[in-house]
């Protein structure tokens, strides 16, 4: 194996990733297919000599695997590495190396990417633009082209650092997952009041004494409908049988009962 | 008003687009707000396009497809949604209400793309058995069809239909429905704040949970200032924690240290 992978191969598995890591997508395998194709230019190369190798380690690459697509990156350089040091008989360590991986990138990586970042940046950009102002989306869409950029460099990252990436990484990992997690659970601590909204419009008229129920609600704690709403759902999301899907009709039966009735 | 062809052909290939590019490279990141804002432009109408892509935007906080399941897909029903609001003329509470039911439809086509998807995962099997290793590349890069078929053919077929369905919604569909869809879409941000929270550990941050909820309930500080509040707290505990692993890491040093003279001092002991 003395062919050298060079960085524009690494360049290419990274763009094949970034727009294919999930095409094929599927049930059975997942993104088995998309980790394959980001593959293919180093597979070729690096087994181009034996095709009987080639064709075992396509059926390697294109098995089960699941993680973020931002965090795959990583997996991919450092398997490029270990395969270029090892070659074919690493097939074993390769495929401990993606399972092994997926899993734990995958609890970062959603949580990163998938959670905090819509949250902090949607929740700000929702909330001009439901004041009529586009600012905050084209914030969110530069801020998104960064994330791309740094996902392109995700593979020579992986690449160079190799499979001691993970134990450099872990620790700043979770400091930096636990510090991202405080500012999103602030930020959806705010949204609470300002994004859910509930007015009552019931009132109640004894005599000439009119009272009305939202005013007394908001002496008592100004928002606590939106707070009180957000905490019976997510103390019912706990509960089996119920999921998000669950929670979305069961709100849109209750707030048309509530409208029919007149209390809201 | 009624759409130009124009208008459907590109809000068809937004959604078909939309979807491919949420998988890959991921730009426009699954959000119906930036869908809304799209559509708005290519309606004509920015501001109508802002308030339903914002709404949908916030009942689809948390709503996020983790390890493959399928979730209610607002990015196409903000599509369907802005352009039906604009169409109409009876504003964005309408489209609101209209995208409401078309996400959670859109479950049942998410679910036959990625069943679709399983019949080339097959040929590539094939694919590598004969080592042709184009087909290998074709058949994978053809599951872009199943899946962005799966958002833009509806697209299509909605908007083609689109004055007669919305005529039938204006006859058939009583006032006290779409009004109570208005009132449900201010509530159902609470779904989506309840689904965040049930994924992030909650109990050991109840602190800033308070701290932003009080920062608008009581004190009336906008969004950004609130996220500028959260960066600073997070700053702070993020220099806490490297902090403590660094001394935890000397801890383990002077360990290593004290291991390697007690070993020293044994074989000293043996000589």
């Amino acid at each position: 194996m003395n062919t050298k992978i060079n960085q524009k191969d690494l360049d290419k598995v990274s763009v094949k990733w970034l727009y294919g890591s999930q095409l094929s997508w599927n049930y059975e395998r997942m993104m088995g297919g998309g980790y394959l194709y980001a593959m293919l230019p180093v597979l070729e190369k690096l087994y181009d000599d034996d095709k009987e190798k080639q064709q075992e380690i396509m059926r390697v690459h294109s098995q089960f695997f699941n993680t973020t697509p931002h965090m795959g990156g990583f997996i991919l350089g450092m398997d490029i590495a270990t395969e270029e040091a090892e070659g074919y008989k690493a097939k074993d360590t390769v495929t401990g190396l993606k399972t092994g991986l997926m899993g734990s990138f995958a609890g970062v990586g959603d949580t990163i990417f998938g959670v905090l970042f819509p949250t902090v940046f949607g929740s700000v950009a929702s909330y001009l633009a439901l004041n009529g102002n586009a600012t905050g989306v084209v914030i969110w869409l530069l801020v998104n082209i960064a994330i791309l950029i740094f996902r392109f460099f995700s593979v020579r990252i992986g690449y160079k650092q190799g499979v001691k990436l993970v134990s450099s990484m872990s620790g700043h990992l979770n400091a930096l997952t636990n510090a991202a997690t405080l500012l999103g659970v602030t930020v959806i601590g705010a949204m609470i009041p300002s994004v859910i909204n509930a007015p009552i419009a019931l009132t109640f008229t004894t005599g000439d004494v009119e009272l009305n129920i939202q005013d007394t609600i908001d002496q008592i704690m100004p928002m606590m409908v939106p707070a009180i709403l957000v905490g019976v759902i997510y103390w019912l999301l706990g509960k089996k049988h119920f999921n998000s899907t669950r929670a979305i009709l069961s709100i849109i039966i209750l707030a048309v009962a509530l409208k029919a009735l007149g209390v809201m | 008003m009624n759409m130009e062809i124009w208008q459907i052909i590109v809000l068809s290939l937004l959604g078909f687009y939309a979807i491919v590019e949420n998988l890959g490279i991921n730009v426009f990141a699954n959000q119906a707000l930036i869908m809304g804002t799209i559509t708005g432009l290519v309606m004509g109408d920015l501001e109508t396009g802002l308030a339903v892509g914002a709404t949908l935007q916030l009942m689809g906080l948390g709503i996020q497809a983790y390890g493959g399941a399928s979730v209610p897909d607002y990015m196409t029903a903000s599509i369907v949604g802005t352009a039906f609001a604009v169409m109409s003329g009876r504003g964005a509470e309408f489209g609101i209400g209209l995208a409401v039911p078309v996400a959670l439809l859109m479950i049942q086509l998410d679910i036959l793309a990625r069943f679709c998807n399983v019949f080339f995962q097959k040929r590539i099997d094939n694919a590598i058995t004969l080592m042709n290793l184009s087909k290998i590349k074709m058949f994978h890069l053809l599951g872009t069809v199943s899946w962005g078929l799966s958002r833009g053919l509806p697209i299509f077929l909605v908007f083609s239909f689109g004055e007669s369905i919305i005529e039938f919604i204006s006859d058939v569909i009583p006032e006290w429905l779409t009004g109570g869809l208005s009132v449900a879409g201010g509530m159902l941000p609470a779904v989506g704040i309840a689904i965040l929270l049930r994924y992030l550990p909650v109990k050991n941050f109840i602190t800033y949970l308070m701290i932003g909820f009080i920062a608008v309930a009581y004190l009336q500080m906008p969004m950004f200032g609130v996220a500028l509040l959260g960066f600073a707290l997070a700053i702070l505990q993020f220099k806490k924690l490297i902090s403590e692993q660094s001394g935890h890491a000397g801890l383990v040093t002077a360990n290593a240290n004290l291991n390697v003279r007690g070993g020293l001092s044994e074989n000293e002991y043996e000589n």
